[in-house]
């Protein structure tokens, strides 16, 4: 941004607009600042920069001292930066690892699992508008932190981990694994539409009830008949475990997707390392969809009524 | 699917495939009564054949007894102790055997700053201070910092350099010693440590991100939520009696600001100039002297280089605000009454007009403007 090539008219302008300006303006300050020459020779290149300033007008240089007032400073050094919290923040994450960056860390995987506060979150303390790639600044020097070795982590670190850590570690939430009785029977419940199943499984010879009757008895199609013990097919356990199951409410197709994730629940219950290849089969995961209410003016849920015209 | 390509599709892998369990006791079971269902089954759902396939893949042993492996490693205190016995030996043989001579600390220049009297020509050098430009780079207004020509770069003076550097350390001790607000400005990457520092040793401000444009010039509209404190002569906080006065006070404007890389930093310089802000900044052989009142004519795209300036400023401030808080302890009453004087005379606009109201001088004239104005 050069001003060199502004037309000279203008450059004088400019002078003459901020010249009289400086005078007038007597604003007291703590120093003495000369005023801008007033000038009219079209010099090649007009400075920007105010006068110099002038302290031999000034009281204290020359025997007497300065003013003794009440001044009016910034409360933060980062003033100017207009977001003087999240500056002070960072720099204060960025001293506590200058000082004491040399500490033995843990070996990369190894440090405490840690989920942060989140950048709205963080916004809201602070009542500042940060920037995401700010605010991953001082995320980039607290995980460095957190990997000092926790037997040495000294307390200031401790206090700032602490403050930028969520209230609640998700990390620490442990799965229910549901038991099995002294009958050697676990039991798991799903769902699926409006169906509802529990199912029971104890190891066995491969049989199945539901409600009291045989697979072949209770599904008329074999695809629900299949569904119903998806989750034993899909790991091969068939033979291995009996079923016994009750199903309420809905249709048939519900009622065996929903006893799909009964009897996968149960199982995982007997055998927690099959999760993965339960979840791949599609044995763990509720199917959430359900029928779309009917809207007013239409005649299903999506349905329009036939337009006529007139 | 066509029945009569099953065979072609399926019959190889039935073939190969050992017999499943599963489908052995579907054979003997009474679930899956009659062999035919379990034919039309297979034949009539591909989606759920490849299912199996997947099933068959997934086929584990039994893994009741299973435990999963485990990363989380209980903290051994081994660490601890081997820590604490290698500081330990360190304290005490670190002294023994051969004198080292002294490295090179990159971060040296930032931990403990050169005073204004340090400043020599060998520190400069060494910081490389005297590297301009290409010499087709240069600004010609640069002409009388230049030293001379060398492999196709502009040399600055060292003397040149260090003079300016003494003046404008002057500027910075008078300033502080004045009780202004020095702002330090170094928005390139890695120049943000030094510049924090000679702030915080100069009791400034620091800004070493983007300079909002508009921070001076609408300062009320950009700083607005920044907050401010009132502290007296002895850089105590005052908490009471300034409370609406507070509220009611426009932005801040610092009374200098030393800028490292005015380059960038045009928009902050133009702000400067237009409310009448003298600036310090570090001049390049590209760059234009005028854009800054006191120029110091030195290599601003070297880290050492700004380090020492910084640091040589940041010192400067810092024994402008000793000798300031010295002065003020031994304030004489005429001061006092001085003081007492005209907060009484300029406290009634100090609402409506700049916050360096507060450390307006007490000399009659002044006074006289104000009234004036009034």
């Amino acid at each position: 941004m050069k001003v060199s090539w502004l037309p000279a008219t203008l450059k004088e302008t400019r002078q003459c607009a901020s010249a009289p300006r400086s005078i007038s303006f007597s604003r007291q300050r703590g120093v003495n600042i000369r005023p801008r020459n007033f000038t009219t020779s079209t010099k090649l290149r007009a400075g920007i920069a105010a006068a110099e300033f002038d302290f031999e007008g000034q009281d204290g240089e020359g025997g007497k001292r300065p003013p003794f007032y009440a001044r009016l400073l910034p409360c933060s050094p980062s003033y100017f930066t207009a977001q003087p919290l999240f500056t002070d923040n960072l720099l204060a994450v960025q001293t506590l690892l200058e000082r004491y960056g040399n500490l033995p860390t843990v070996k990369p995987g190894e440090a405490p699992r840690v989920v942060w506060r989140p950048l709205a979150d963080y916004r809201d303390s602070v009542g500042e508008v940060v920037q995401a790639s700010k605010y991953s600044k001082i995320l980039q020097v607290l995980h460095r932190l957190n990997h000092i070795h926790p037997s040495l982590m000294p307390e200031p670190v401790k206090d700032a981990l602490n403050e930028y850590k969520r209230d609640i570690n998700p990390f620490r939430n442990v799965v229910k694994v549901a038991p099995i009785d002294k009958m050697g029977r676990t039991l798991g419940a799903g769902r699926r539409k409006a169906s509802t199943a529990r199912a029971w499984l104890v190891e066995g010879t491969g049989e199945v009830l539901v409600n009291g009757k045989s697979l072949v008895d209770a599904f008329g199609r074999v695809h629900d008949r299949e569904s119903a013990i998806w989750a034993l097919k899909a790991t091969d356990r068939v033979d291995k475990y009996n079923v016994w199951a009750l199903v309420m409410g809905g249709g048939t197709t519900g009622q065996a997707e929903a006893l799909t994730l009964a009897v996968g629940k149960a199982l995982m219950a007997h055998e927690p390392a099959l999760k993965p290849a339960l979840r791949r089969a599609g044995c763990v995961t509720r199917d959430p969809r359900r029928v779309e209410r009917k809207k007013p003016g239409h005649d299903k849920a999506r349905k329009m009524p036939a337009w006529v015209k007139r | 699917m066509i029945l009569r390509n099953v065979a072609i599709r399926h019959g190889r892998s039935a073939l190969a495939a050992p017999l499943r369990r599963s489908f052995l006791r579907s054979m003997t079971t009474d679930t899956l009564t009659h062999e035919t269902d379990a034919l039309d089954h297979s034949v009539h759902n591909h989606l759920k054949e490849t299912h199996s396939i997947e099933g068959n893949i997934n086929q584990l042993n039994l893994t009741q007894s299973f435990v999963p492996p485990s990363n989380a490693r209980e903290p051994s205190d081994s660490i601890k102790t081997d820590y604490a016995s290698q500081q330990r030996l360190n304290k005490r043989t670190g002294k023994l055997g051969a004198t080292v001579e002294k490295g090179y600390v990159p971060d040296a220049l930032v931990r403990n700053p050169p005073k204004p009297a340090d400043v020599t020509l060998e520190l400069l050098m060494a910081s490389q201070s005297h590297l301009g430009h290409s010499t087709s780079l240069w600004n010609p207004a640069n002409q009388r910092y230049i030293f001379g020509i060398r492999q196709g770069i502009h040399i600055i003076s060292l003397e040149e350099t260090a003079a300016h550097l003494r003046r404008a350390a002057k500027v910075v001790e008078g300033v502080a010693y004045h009780g202004g607000l020095i702002l330090f400005v170094g928005t390139r990457a890695g120049q943000g440590p030094a510049i924090v520092k000679a702030a915080r040793l100069s009791k400034g401000c620091h800004l070493f991100e983007k300079w909002i444009p508009g921070s001076i010039t609408n300062g009320d509209q950009i700083l607005a939520k920044c907050d401010v404190k009132v502290v007296d002569k002895d850089d105590v906080e005052i908490t009471s009696g300034f409370e609406d006065k507070v509220a009611n006070w426009k932005a801040l404007k610092p009374d200098l600001v030393v800028c490292v890389n005015p380059l960038e930093n045009y928009i902050m310089l133009h702000e400067c100039g237009l409310n009448n802000i003298p600036t310090i900044g570090v001049i390049d052989t590209d760059a234009d002297p005028t854009w800054v009142t006191y120029p110091i004519p030195a290599n601003d795209d070297s880290l050492r280089c700004i380090q020492v300036i910084a640091g040589v400023l940041g010192r400067a401030g810092q024994e402008g605000q000793k000798r300031r808080l010295e002065a003020a302890k031994t304030e004489t009453a005429e001061d006092k009454k001085d003081a007492a004087n005209s907060l009484r005379r300029v406290a009634p606009i100090a609402g409506e007009t700049a916050p360096e109201q507060l450390r307006g001088k007490s000399s009659g004239q002044e006074l006289d403007d104000i009234d004036d104005e009034l």
